[in-house]
């Protein structure tokens, strides 16, 4: 049986990067304000003030469409660690309430509502105290969600009125999740995937390694299949959904369920694995607690490597000289890689030793950035002691690294050079091959941009899933997408056509085609014609004939379309100076695919 | 004890012939990349000294893509990096695969314009050990000179694979791919198992006089 569900309080402050602007400036309170970041398409929005949204300005744009919608946009570049630095503040005023607060990050944070609930006398009087309390740190327009379970708890969250607080009733989550769109598994199991993937030996800056797509793959083939609700996926047996899906399926599927993400409560991480790291003398500035914490965030994951372990969430405590103790417990979706775990770290002392107390205060102009002009926000005093303990621990899955290892500084040069060249040449320029299924060879290979997290789903000697229709034998070293026109003509100099069932018109006897030396020349043996219907589920590309809807479980699901394609191996020319090819017909039309260089 | 047989002599002799393959790239002393097989005929010495500059040529379809192929397989196979340059995004990635290239220690630029073509080539040869360039027309000589001047500054391969025209520069070797008669296919039967090819070298030094090798596979 299933161990119960932990109900769960989350509390989220929408736009909290909109709000960490405006706090510094108090100038741009009322004014469309949209703070952007570097994604993989250029600077994008990542959050926008209420007066931008009304005009059409919407997270995920890029920065000059939301320009052009909405004339008089400030435009500000994210600062994380000030979201986190204001954000203490709330967290703050969570203290006299609950010990349990879980910061998920700037904006979001989740307790287990167990006793603070019981001591207060219900869910409805704990969220009314909790958004009280908020507000009274000066935070407009928080929300707040209780339900059973994390993941129902965000998503009640997101659909509370600003200001107010939408409760599920206990056992009710299944019910409350059924109707959501499968869309909100993505972000999900993207940071589940960014995590396992992550930036371990590249250094690169947390976020830059999220190019991963497994998150939309997953909820477009959800709704591709006809699932297009939590409700509908939930209903789907859990075996079956891990066999299709893979681990990442799986995990999406309890959330849908509305189950903790973990199968079996996870086992207390063993005591000794704290990492503790004594100042003296005490650190009173951010930069010389966050170099002492770095050290510290290094040694913890070192161990937990060691041990085959990954953080999801870390608990973060300080002392200062006198005799203050601060606790923070900071949560992550995936588990955390050592770029993200030291951001959090310097996240928390930023806020601590930073005045969070007077930036609570309206009115106060923005501070000087520089470092050691910090009041003592809360803090009589410097820190003497950083401690950092995982509080819970997961199985690592991240990739590991290959048995010889090879020479670190060749492959610093290497990247070094890869990457100058993307700079010169364009991202999309520089690729490295990935093996994939598929029946010809130009979609036997996915070619990545250089950089991007490769899933070696099909390494050398993995055992590669069937493609009936495949061509078999030697792999061509050319491949032609798409392929170069050619002719295939019978012994009559008529074109080989190839029928609906797959049956050739004639034997093949020529092939003419610019590609080959002499344009081609008698076909001396040939195989095929390997016939296959080709991405029937993509909607009509105009070349393709388009057959009547296709019902599946009562909804039109898709135009089912057919290309009909038919491949032929051939060898063109005398014994001495034979060429191999890769022959595709398709609508009449015949070209190389490949050739066998 | 001393009697007793070691037993695991076959795993030794497995592990020495690894750790040979993986050996002289790590020595400061036999500064070259070893070539497994068939290849190591066709080169004397059966390696690549670094630092040389090879060519591969050969009409379409007579092998002269797998053969450069192999040559980065053989770097790859020591623990090196290996880059290509694709002038028109046709190089085959199984194949690459097939021929026993790491493929996740192998890149390939794509959409080089001529003009830039020496400075990519520069700049591969900076960062990876063994470069396999196709050769776009009109390469000027004093570029080809210059590159191959800098492969053996850096200690890195350079493959010019002609496929498009014919390399300028120096090179210590040059391989011809002469094609063969491929097996297994009949007319309306069978499918390609494999082929008969030759391989015609010239070059400098030992291999200054002309000679044919026959590969199988």
């Amino acid at each position: 049986m299933e161990s119960r569900v932990t109900r769960t309080f989350a509390l989220w402050c929408p736009a909290w990067a909109v709000a960490t602007a405006c706090r510094a400036d108090p100038a741009l309170v009322g004014a469309p304000v949209a703070v952007v970041e570097r994604g993989k398409r250029g600077l994008v929005v990542r959050a926008a003030s209420v007066e931008a949204r009304t005009e059409g300005v919407a997270v995920g744009l890029r920065r000059r469409e939301a320009e052009s919608r909405c004339a008089g946009l400030v435009v500000l570049d994210a600062d994380p660690a000030a979201e986190a630095r204001t954000f203490e503040a709330v967290a703050r005023a969570m203290d006299p309430i609950t010990p349990g607060v879980v910061l998920e990050r700037p904006g979001v944070l989740t307790f287990p509502t167990r006793g603070p609930s019981r001591y207060f006398g219900g869910d409805d009087v704990l969220s009314t105290r909790v958004l009280d309390a908020v507000h009274a740190t000066g935070v407009v327009g928080a929300r707040a969600g209780v339900a059973d379970g994390r993941f129902a708890a965000r998503l009640a969250s997101r659909i509370a009125g600003p200001g107010g607080a939408r409760l599920v009733e206990p056992d009710g989550s299944p019910a409350f999740l059924a109707p959501w769109p499968v869309g909100v598994l993505r972000d999900v199991v993207d940071a589940r995937d960014a995590a396992a993937h992550g930036p371990s030996w590249r250094g690169q800056p947390e976020g830059t390694a999220k190019s991963t797509r497994r998150g939309e793959d997953l909820v477009s083939l959800l709704v591709r299949l006809g699932i297009p609700t939590l409700g509908d996926f939930a209903a789907l047996p859990a075996a079956a959904v891990l066999a299709r899906f893979g681990a990442d399926g799986a995990h999406a599927h309890r959330l849908a369920l509305g189950l903790d993400e973990h199968a079996a409560p996870p086992a207390p991480p063993p005591p000794d694995l704290v990492e503790t790291c004594e100042l003296d003398p005490p650190a009173t500035r951010v930069d010389e607690a966050a170099f002492a914490a770095k050290g510290l965030a290094d040694r913890l994951l070192e161990r937990l490597e060691v041990l085959g372990l990954a953080c999801t969430q870390v608990v973060v405590e300080a002392e200062t000289e006198h005799g203050e103790h601060l606790i923070r417990c900071w949560r992550h979706e995936g588990a955390l890689t050592p770029a993200a775990l030291v951001s959090r770290v310097r996240w928390q002392l930023d806020g601590w030793l930073r005045g969070v107390a007077s930036d609570c205060e309206p009115g106060i102009p923005a501070r000087s950035e520089r470092d050691h002009e910090w009041e003592h926000g809360g803090l009589s005093g410097g820190l003497t002691l950083v401690r950092l303990a995982p509080d819970r621990v997961v199985p690592a899955t991240a990739r590991q690294l290959g048995f010889w290892g090879g020479d670190a500084a060749a492959h610093d040069r290497a990247d070094r050079a890869l990457a100058r060249l993307q700079g010169m040449l364009g991202h999309d320029s520089v690729v490295t091959a990935v093996l994939a299924g598929g029946r010809a060879p130009s979609e036997r290979v996915r070619w990545l941009p250089w950089g991007e997290p490769r899933d070696d789903g099909l390494a050398v000697g993995a055992e590669v899933p069937a493609w009936p229709g495949a061509v078999p034998g030697p792999s061509p070293a050319r491949v032609h997408a798409p392929p170069v026109p050619a002719e295939l003509l019978d012994s009559d100099g008529q074109p080989v056509c190839v029928s609906g069932r797959g049956d050739a018109s004639a034997e093949p006897a020529q092939l003419r085609c610019a590609a080959l030396p002499d344009g081609g020349g008698a076909v001396t043996a040939w195989a095929g014609p390997w016939a296959h219907d080709l991405r029937w589920w993509v909607p009509d590309d105009g070349r393709t004939r388009c057959e009547p809807g296709y019902q599946a479980r009562g909804r039109s699901l898709l135009h089912v379309t057919r290309r009909r394609r038919a491949l032929w191996q051939l060898v063109v020319g005398a014994d001495d100076a034979q060429i191999a090819c890769l022959v595709v017909v398709e609508a009449g039309r015949a070209g190389v695919e490949a050739v066998y260089d | 004890m001393a009697a007793v047989p070691r037993r695991d002599g076959e795993a030794r002799a497995w592990l020495e012939s690894i750790g040979r393959q993986a050996q002289p790239v790590t020595l400061a002393r036999d500064r070259s990349i070893s070539l497994p097989g068939d290849l190591g005929a066709v080169v004397p010495g059966a390696a690549l000294q670094r630092g040389a500059t090879l060519t591969v040529a050969g009409p379409v379809g007579a092998g002269a893509t797998s053969l450069a192929l192999e040559l980065a397989a053989a770097a790859t196979a020591a623990g090196e990096w290996a880059a290509a340059v694709d002038l028109h995004g046709t190089l085959g990635g199984e194949a690459a695969c097939a021929a026993g290239v790491a493929l996740e220690r192998f890149a390939v630029v794509r959409q080089v314009s001529p003009d830039r073509w020496a400075t990519v080539v520069a700049a591969l040869l900076e960062g990876v050990t063994l470069v396999l360039a196709e050769v776009p027309r009109g390469v000027k000589i004093g570029d080809a000179r210059r590159l191959v001047a800098r492969a053996r500054e850096r200690g890195s391969v350079l493959v010019a694979l002609e496929t498009g025209a014919r390399w300028t520069g120096d090179a210590q070797l040059r391989l011809h791919a002469a094609g063969g008669s491929w097996h297994g296919l009949a007319s309306g039967a069978g499918l390609l198992t494999g082929r008969a090819r030759s391989v015609r070298v010239d070059g400098q030094g030992e291999a200054a006089r002309s000679r044919v090798v026959a590969l199988v596979g």
